[in-house]
């Protein structure tokens, strides 16, 4: 046996060697160990929460929009649920047949859901919502598949519902999904990429009142992105505020259907506080189909409407005022001074200016008239003679200024636009050429570069109404607590301006306007036996259009000086002239001054209006 | 003789290896719960009785004499290298190797027990003829003889387990009396062909721009040229030596020899290598080149040890272990998990516990009554200090990802046998160490 005895087992030099450099490696990995674990654990710490840590929104309530009689909502919240994807846990993003089956379980369109993917900006553990709208039995159909569906969650969030369709559509506005543009000015006031918020109207201008503020709620989950059990905690959100409105369903359904299928717009408004009662554009959208099945779909059809469903024809579209800034007229030779409204000019129905030739509506011409005739036959003539010789552009722009136009209404809906008072000053910056006589004879018929929005206007007939007051118009009246019902805030009539003109002058315009409905151009429509009009029509041509014109009519009622303020109200009907012709803003605010002060709707009032034999002529049975 | 003023039992290896293997059942346990709770597997109760028999083996080993291991080294060797053979045939498939072998649930791998057979073959080997380890013969027998089970472990294909046996080879060699330039020669040719294999990939999956020997090494006619030439250097270097006669030959047919052999090795090595091995040994360099891939296990293994803190979140208090976010967290990522919930105290401990096994056992070695006790011992240390130092590693990130069990903690009855016996072997050395 060569087993060799007691012969100096392992050399002790090698031996040390060997353990020096198990010592050295051994104090690397202690070093590195260190350096893991204490210099830089609070880094992979926060990395392992972020990685198992995830939160998901706790939607807000969004506060009730009501009408002015609280009672039944027009904008409220139906249960719904939506469904989120996170990204971060898979190798791969959705899968083909995954998106393709998520679809068809929920009944949206693959597209749909890959867009919403697309286009939200994210990290890879936030989830991203890709459907919503959705109903319980989808959301059933996912959660008894959900093994299949790694990444994919549900929770409840409640969509809007109007009620109303698309009465209201424009003032109410409608609630979307936050841009990536609105998110950039936002983000500061605590909006975030899954916020949604309101587009147009009340929505949009009051979303701060109305959306409360989303809670949290954290949860940890592992590796396959499944829940881990005692590790939800919940940050609970805060409902939003109830708005109520100044808005009266039945005023503006009366209003919507006395307008009709016409690209228009009707503005009700009582005088005497500036609270708008009706406003009401066509055509319109119904919000509700946002939210369903190829919502997006329609949303984009909307918007590709050559009609501008979106455009709130109230307060976002100007036209030239016409015939109804003969008011204005009125109101400054009255004021000024500038003819006695008792002396008459002759009307043969046409008017030379310069080289220019004019021709009255009434070709064959109105005869000897004075003012109030003028205003009641809507006379051209008369009007281009006080514009011509009389009124010099500076008394007119200062009038228009006085009665409201030229400025924002400063209503609290979001897009007003300011219309315009053209003058030499702003011709000569803008279109570089200079005033002409011409320009104020045109503009004193109200034509020419003259722009206001139908707000304006019932803003103008305020403004007379209330001797020369103006009263910021609203559609709010009320935000309540949407819990306990308390009223937070009301809203009191604030006043604008005041017109420097003697309430003597607004007594002669207001009986002048009187004069149009009972001996001028709309007593033939004007038809309400219930209450005494005034008011005034207009006809403005569009774009050299020889058949298609706008048609105006503002007005209001009771006429009388021993009215009690706050019962009467300015109607303002506009029918632009995309429509076939036939002279329907009278027509139509006789229907709404009929039902309204009769407190009937639609079809009572076209009922009651016909016992009065010729009364509703114009309205085939 | 002093029999009786010492105890006779190695009680500090065999306290140190029962501390570990008792961490190991709890932390098996530990990996076995889920986030919530819920206990889903029951590797720990199958871990409780490999460590019940592992230590009845330990101690049945400790009491038997060195000298008859002595006598069965070559029989116990030429065994598993035919175990490991037949394995390749009538062996189980195991995570994609052909590693295990035995009847219905009753068996092992026996590439595990292939290395306590290698450390007993070699120190055999060297402790028969002295200074036989420090000739070229001896230190190339050696190495033929490590060969043998690395080549049939690789055949599996198992690159972990294989890689052991060639440290293990060099630690006894070392510790035999080796030249230096013989084992520094092995060390060198492993660098180069690691080196050739390694950098085209990172270089062209990393991006980088690659450096002069990555581009080289990734283009075949720069490779033909670069062998071409470094045969021409090697054969004038050895016509340069035996004619010549100058020290200065000697070196560059030392050196040139090396690239000469490693240019041909590495081309083979990176046409055998799997995809996943080259995404590992790339990832390694970056784990971010693949996140949810190769680069998950480096990143979650990291995030878990480093967010354990100083403290440690308590033991079964880990989350990212128990969220299921470490793959394999009871067999390969077992000091994960343990740094997880100990922190770095409690993995200090862990390291400590191995450096009182490594550092006893080169102790015993160094105070054994003979080589073969000596050589024994020393090559059951590089084999412990081998996985720990890989293992672990690993888990902290600075080896590359590869499956070999950190012994005594990582769930699995082979390597928990196969260290439990090395360290009887350790134990029966000490036990013997007054024996003539």
């Amino acid at each position: 046996m060569r087993y060799m005895q007691r012969q100096s087992a392992l050399s002790p030099g090698r031996a040390i060697a060997l353990v020096v450099v198990m010592a050295i490696v051994l104090l690397t990995y202690a070093v590195r160990l260190f350096q893991l674990q204490v210099l830089d654990g609070y880094l992979y710490l926060r990395r392992a929460e972020q990685v198992a840590g995830r939160s998901e929104p706790v939607f807000a309530e969004r506060g009730q929009i009501f009408d002015r009689n609280f009672d039944l909502p027009i904008a409220t919240n139906r249960a719904s649920f939506a469904l989120s994807y996170v990204r971060g846990d898979r190798n791969n993003d959705f899968s083909e047949a995954l998106l393709t089956s998520i679809a068809q379980l929920i009944d949206r369109d693959p597209a749909e859901i890959l867009e919403r993917l697309a286009t939200t900006r994210s990290g890879r553990f936030d989830p991203v919502e890709v459907a919503d709208g959705l109903d319980l039995g989808a959301v059933v159909r996912i959660a008894e598949r959900a093994e299949d569906f790694p990444g994919v969650a549900w929770y409840p969030r409640p969509e809007r519902l109007y009620p109303f369709g698309d009465l209201f559509a424009h003032v109410v506005g409608y609630v979307g999904q936050i841009t990536p543009q609105e998110l950039q000015v936002l983000f500061n006031q605590g909006y975030t990429a899954t916020s949604r918020l309101g587009k147009g109207g009340v929505e949009q201008h009051y979303d701060t009142r109305l959306r409360g503020s989303d809670g949290r709620r954290t949860f940890t989950v592992d590796a396959s992105g499944r829940r881990v059990a005692d590790t939800e905690s919940m940050l609970p959100p805060v409902p939003g505020h109830d708005l109520v409105l100044t808005l009266d369903r039945d005023v503006q359904e009366l209003a919507a259907r006395a307008l009709g299928e016409r690209n228009g717009s009707v503005v009700v408004l009582r005088p005497s506080s500036g609270e708008i009662l009706a406003l009401y554009s066509y055509p319109g959208f119904n919000a509700n189909d946002f939210a369903t099945r190829g919502g997006s779909a329609v949303f984009q059809q909307l918007t590709r409407d050559g009609a501008s469903p979106f455009l709130n024809r109230t307060i976002q579209a100007v036209a030239a005022p016409a015939s109804t800034f003969k008011v204005v007229m009125t109101a400054a030779i009255l004021g000024e001074g500038l003819v006695d409204p008792m002396e008459e000019v002759e009307c043969r129905g046409n008017f030379s200016f310069g080289n220019r030739e004019f021709t009255d509506w009434l070709s064959t011409g109105h005869g000897r008239i004075n003012m109030y005739e003028a205003l009641a036959q809507s006379c051209n003539v008369y009007f281009w003679t006080i514009g011509s010789e009389y009124a010099d552009v500076d008394t007119i722009i200062s009038y228009s200024a006085q009665l409201g136009l030229g400025s924002a209404t400063g209503v609290d809906l979001p897009g007003e636009v300011v219309g315009l008072i053209p003058s030499p000053a702003w011709k000569e910056a803008r279109l570089g050429e200079r005033w002409r006589g011409g320009d104020t004879v045109n503009m004193s018929i109200g034509e020419g570069y003259l722009q206001v929005t139908p707000l304006q206007l019932a803003n103008m007939v305020a403004i007379i109404v209330n001797d020369g007051v103006a009263y910021r118009p609203h559609v709010l009246r009320e935000i309540r607590d949407s819990t306990t019902g308390t009223v937070i805030h009301a809203t009191t009539p604030e006043v604008i301006t005041r017109a420097d003109i003697s309430p003597e002058v607004f007594a002669e315009v207001r009986a002048a306007m009187r004069g149009v409905i009972t001996e001028g151009t709309a007593r033939a429509v004007i038809t309400t036996p219930s209450v005494p009009v005034a008011g005034k029509t207009g006809t403005g041509q569009i774009g050299g259009s020889e058949t298609n014109w706008n048609s105006w009519f503002v007005a209001y009622a009771p006429f009388g000086e021993d009215v009690p303020e706050d019962e009467r109200v300015v109607v303002v009907v506009m029918v632009d002239a995309s429509n076939e012709w036939e002279w329907w803003a009278p027509k139509a605010a006789n229907l709404i001054l009929h039902g309204y002060f009769n407190r009937e709707d639609y079809a009572a009032t076209v009922a009651d209006l016909r016992r009065t034999p010729g009364a509703l002529w114009y309205l085939e049975s | 003789m002093r029999k009786g003023t010492q105890l006779r039992v190695d009680v500090i290896s065999f306290a140190a290896a029962l501390v570990l293997a008792i961490l190991g059942i709890m932390f098996v346990y530990s990996s076995g719960l889920t986030s919530s709770g819920q206990l889903v597997s029951r590797e720990y109760v199958r871990q409780i009785v490999w460590v019940v028999t592992g230590i009845g083996m330990m101690v049945a080993v400790a009491f038997v004499d060195p000298k008859r291991i002595f006598g069965i080294a070559p029989a116990l060797y030429l065994g598993a290298c035919f175990v490991l053979a037949i394995t390749l045939v009538i062996g189980r498939e195991v995570n994609g190797a052909r590693s295990w072998i035995g009847l219905g649930t009753i068996g092992g791998q026996p590439s595990e027990f292939a290395k306590v057979a290698l450390v007993v073959m070699l120190a055999w080997l060297y402790a028969r003829t002295p200074g036989w380890a420090a000739t070229l013969r001896g230190f190339g027998s050696g190495f033929a003889l490590a060969l043998v089970p690395t080549a049939l472990t690789l055949l599996q294909p198992d690159f972990g387990t294989a890689m052991v046996f060639i440290p293990i080879f060099l630690g006894v060699a070392l510790v035999a009396g080796a030249r230096i330039e013989h084992v520094l020669y092995l060390l060198l040719l492993i660098g180069a062909v690691a080196a050739l294999v390694v950098l085209p990939f990172w270089a062209q999956i990393l991006n980088d721009t690659p450096g002069a020997i990555a581009r080289g090494a990734g283009d075949p006619t720069a490779m033909r040229i670069a062998f071409i030439t470094l045969t021409a250097i090697f054969a004038l270097s050895l016509i340069g030596r035996f004619v010549i006669r100058r020290p200065v030959f000697t070196v560059s047919a030392y050196l040139s020899s090396i690239l000469v052999i490693a240019l041909p090795a590495s081309v083979v090595a990176r046409r055998v290598l799997q995809d996943y091995q080259v995404m590992r040994l790339v990832v390694f360099a970056d784990p971010y080149v693949d996140p949810r891939g190769a680069g998950w296990n480096i990143i979650q293994s990291m995030t878990a040890v480093g967010s354990g803190g100083l403290f440690g979140k308590g033991y079964l208090g880990g989350t990212h272990s128990h969220y299921q976010y470490l793959p394999q967290q009871s067999t390969d990522f077992i000091f994960s998990i343990m740094a997880e919930e100990l922190g770095f105290i409690g993995s200090l401990v862990v390291y400590a516990l191995f450096a009182v096994l490594i550092g006893r056992a080169l102790y015993v070695g160094v105070n054994a009554r003979d080589r073969f006790g000596g050589y024994l011992t020393a090559g059951v240390a590089v084999m412990i200090f081998f996985h720990f130092a890989v293992n672990v590693g690993m888990a902290i990130g600075i080896m590359p990802i590869t499956g070999i069990p950190l012994y005594f903690l990582s769930y699995g009855g082979s390597a928990l046998w196969t260290a439990m016996l090395a360290i009887g072997l350790v134990m029966a050395v000490y036990h013997h160490r007054y024996q003539y």
